[in-house]
């Protein structure tokens, strides 16, 4: 009983979280009974998580450094334009078939680091805001999908791209292995690598991890580049799940990443928070957001649960912050009395 | 009598327009008419009073993306109000709106100060909130011409000036009204001394004796009346009521008082910047077409704009904190 306590005092609010996913998931299988629970339900939420997935990814590590990152739709977004131009043959450049994919892959990865470093280099170099320097950049990606594609989407790829978007490994759709790889991966250099180090003690506090020889600018930038490329697989996987790409897909996807973020214990100043976390928010969502499509809710209904949740999610945070404070000063009172 | 004050950065706008409507005027003379000037007045018009209100927020260092939310709230419950009970007066409707706007201001102000988050997360949410609460405990049917109060159209419709058949809106009396009331809020009363203390040091401000609660208060309420006004001033020039127009345009409003030289970390921000501001960005989406491009680049010129002078001023600030040795990254 005591371990218990411990391990759910250890980090409490990944354990809150746990537990509320826990009592949702047993919600869902009363009242919706199989619609919820079944294999084909299932497959369907793992075919709709990888997308908005990697892009709340994105968005913790721009959350992780103190920041935001407004432009990682419109990133995705027009990734997926560049991608789609390559695949159905207006930018081929004469490749065909498997070269042709990996062109556009290439041509996406360079892409999607570019408009990364273009943030990173705005935030660490010039020192403008986040908020402001990424509300520039999504202005100007967007509009160079508008100015390049009109408004209109871009379709006719080849099916070989397509196909992977469908594909099925053993019984799991392989855009969720690709992301929980990715995840993975992301977690252990959050984690044990000294960039990740690095990047919590620069996002707790900027100018101290400066006057202790943190490269900030370098950390700044890598982040950036990291978030581009990030959101850059989620274009990539809209592209291959959509067939088509186009300016403006996605929107409300801005909301619903804070709110996973802020779920999933990322504080929004900066310095606290971890991937697992994330994970089993994004999970939480997605069940959350199938459900809603079950009942068959209106999308205002949708707008007002959600704005609804972020502002409650900050309330509960804070007040467990306070609550956590409060008890640490208790104990260490205690303690002194003691001795 | 003392001079009109310019600074820098508002000159180097001032000849952006200038620079940018010659270019315009030889490419497509017809733009050069009084005509050309009252459209784009008309259409920024409501743009310039939610800016003025940003504009002030900014000021005091935190941002809201909600006032389009709010806009349309207040609006549709003054219009759906003003409907069932039949009636018809334009000042009723706009002191309904601007109501509403202050109640929904003064709720984003107590979460702000309650939670000490970004407040740019929180009023996202309520942004979200709002619009929510509205479609779905309110209404969410559209209304047409027909069924709207008659006082709303004619006062869209009516003129103050008519230069050879080309009329300037009465819209732009609200505008200047709030023009005039927030210049005097903002640089003769303590309260406006006082948003523009705590935007630049909360800390310093508090202890000059400032109370930053109460001036939270005022600012996120002002900018929901402001947002209110705007909101019932819509639905005025376009003569209908939709649940789900006005709401995703915050960021474009965001960018103009930014391209007019609000700092987001508050404390520097001029009236005439944000009102020259969206000039700039009204200037560019009406013009375009006459240049012989089509409407979708505006985002392209507007982000280039909008990188650029957040870069430069960001830049400079920068260079001449670390020439005092101050680092704040």
């Amino acid at each position: 009983m005591k371990r218990l306590k411990q391990f759910i005092n250890h980090d409490l609010n990944l354990s809150i979280l746990i537990g509320i996913t826990a009592v949702v998931l047993l919600w869902s299988a009363v009242s919706f009974g199989t619609s919820m629970f079944s294999m084909r339900n299932f497959q369907s939420m793992a075919f709709q998580i990888p997308e908005f997935g990697f892009l709340a990814l994105a968005m913790m590590l721009s959350n992780m450094i103190g920041g935001i990152d407004l432009s990682i739709i419109a990133n995705a977004n027009v990734v997926a334009i560049f991608t789609s131009y390559v695949l159905n043959g207006q930018w081929a450049a004469g490749t065909e078939g498997i070269s042709r994919v990996l062109l556009a892959l290439a041509l996406a990865i360079v892409c999607s680091c570019l408009f990364g470093f273009f943030n990173g280099f705005l935030v660490s170099k010039t020192s403008a805001p986040p908020l402001i320097a990424t509300l520039g950049t999504m202005t100007l990606f967007k509009g160079l999908g508008m100015a390049l594609t009109g408004g209109s989407s871009v379709g006719g790829i080849i099916p070989e791209f397509a196909a992977v978007g469908k594909a099925i490994w053993f019984g799991v759709p392989v855009i969720f292995w690709i992301f929980l790889i990715v995840t993975v991966l992301l977690g252990f250099i959050m984690s044990k690598s000294g960039f990740g180090r690095k990047l919590y003690l620069y996002g707790t506090n900027a100018t101290a991890s400066r006057f202790s020889a943190i490269p900030n600018e370098r950390i700044c930038t890598l982040t950036f580049i990291l978030t581009g490329l990030l959101s850059g697989i989620a274009g990539l996987i809209i592209l291959s799940r959509v067939n088509s790409a186009k300016v403006g897909y996605g929107d409300s996807y801005l909301l619903q990443t804070m709110i996973v973020c802020v779920i999933g214990g990322i504080d929004p100043n900066g310095g606290r928070g971890t991937v697992w976390g994330v994970l089993i928010a994004v999970l939480l969502m997605q069940i959350m957001s199938s459900s809603f499509t079950i009942m068959s809710l209106s999308p205002y209904t949708k707008k007002l649960i959600w704005g609804f949740m972020l502002i409650l999610v900050l309330g509960l945070n804070h007040l467990i912050k306070t609550y956590t404070n409060r008890r640490t000063l208790r104990l260490s009172m205690k303690g002194e009395n003691q001795l | 009598m003392k001079k009109l004050q310019i600074d820098r950065f508002q000159k180097v706008l001032i000849l952006i327009i200038v620079l940018y409507s010659i270019f315009v005027t030889i490419k497509n003379p017809s733009f050069f008419q009084i005509a050309t000037l009252f459209d784009i007045i008309r259409t920024s018009s409501t743009t310039m009073i939610v800016a003025i209100g940003l504009l002030v927020v900014m000021l005091s260092g935190g941002i809201d993306v909600s006032f389009m939310s709010i806009a349309l709230f207040g609006s549709y419950t003054a219009i759906n109000l003003m409907i069932s009970a039949g009636i018809n007066n334009i000042f009723f409707a706009f002191g309904v709106s601007a109501a509403i706007g202050a109640v929904l201001g003064l709720i984003n102000a107590l979460l702000i100060n309650w939670l000490k988050l970004p407040p740019f997360i929180i009023t996202l949410g309520t942004q979200n909130l709002f619009h929510g609460v509205m479609t779905t405990f309110i209404g969410d049917k559209s209304f047409g011409a027909g069924v709207l109060p008659r006082c709303l159209s004619g006062f869209g419709r009516s003129s103050i000036l008519n230069i050879g058949g080309s009329k300037l809106t009465a819209s732009v009396i609200p505008v200047i009204l709030v023009g005039i009331l927030t210049w005097f809020i903002l640089y003769r009363t303590m309260t406006g001394r006082g948003i523009v203390a705590i935007g630049n040091n909360e800390e310093s401000a508090r202890r000059a004796g400032f109370s930053p609660f109460r001036i939270r208060l005022f600012v996120y309420a002002y900018s929901g009346i402001l947002a209110g006004i705007m909101g019932m001033l819509y639905v005025c020039q376009t003569n209908a009521l939709y649940p789900n127009k006005l709401v995703g345009d915050e960021l474009t409003v965001v960018a103009a008082v930014v391209i007019g030289g609000a700092k987001i970390t508050g404390g520097m921000g001029k009236i005439l910047g944000a009102v020259l501001g969206v000039a700039i960005i009204y200037l560019l989406n009406t013009t375009l077409i006459m240049i012989g491009l089509s409407s979708s680049w505006n985002d392209l010129f507007v982000g280039t704009i909008l990188v650029i002078s957040v870069a430069v001023t960001s830049y400079q600030e920068r260079v001449r904190n670390r020439n005092h040795l101050i680092f704040t990254e």
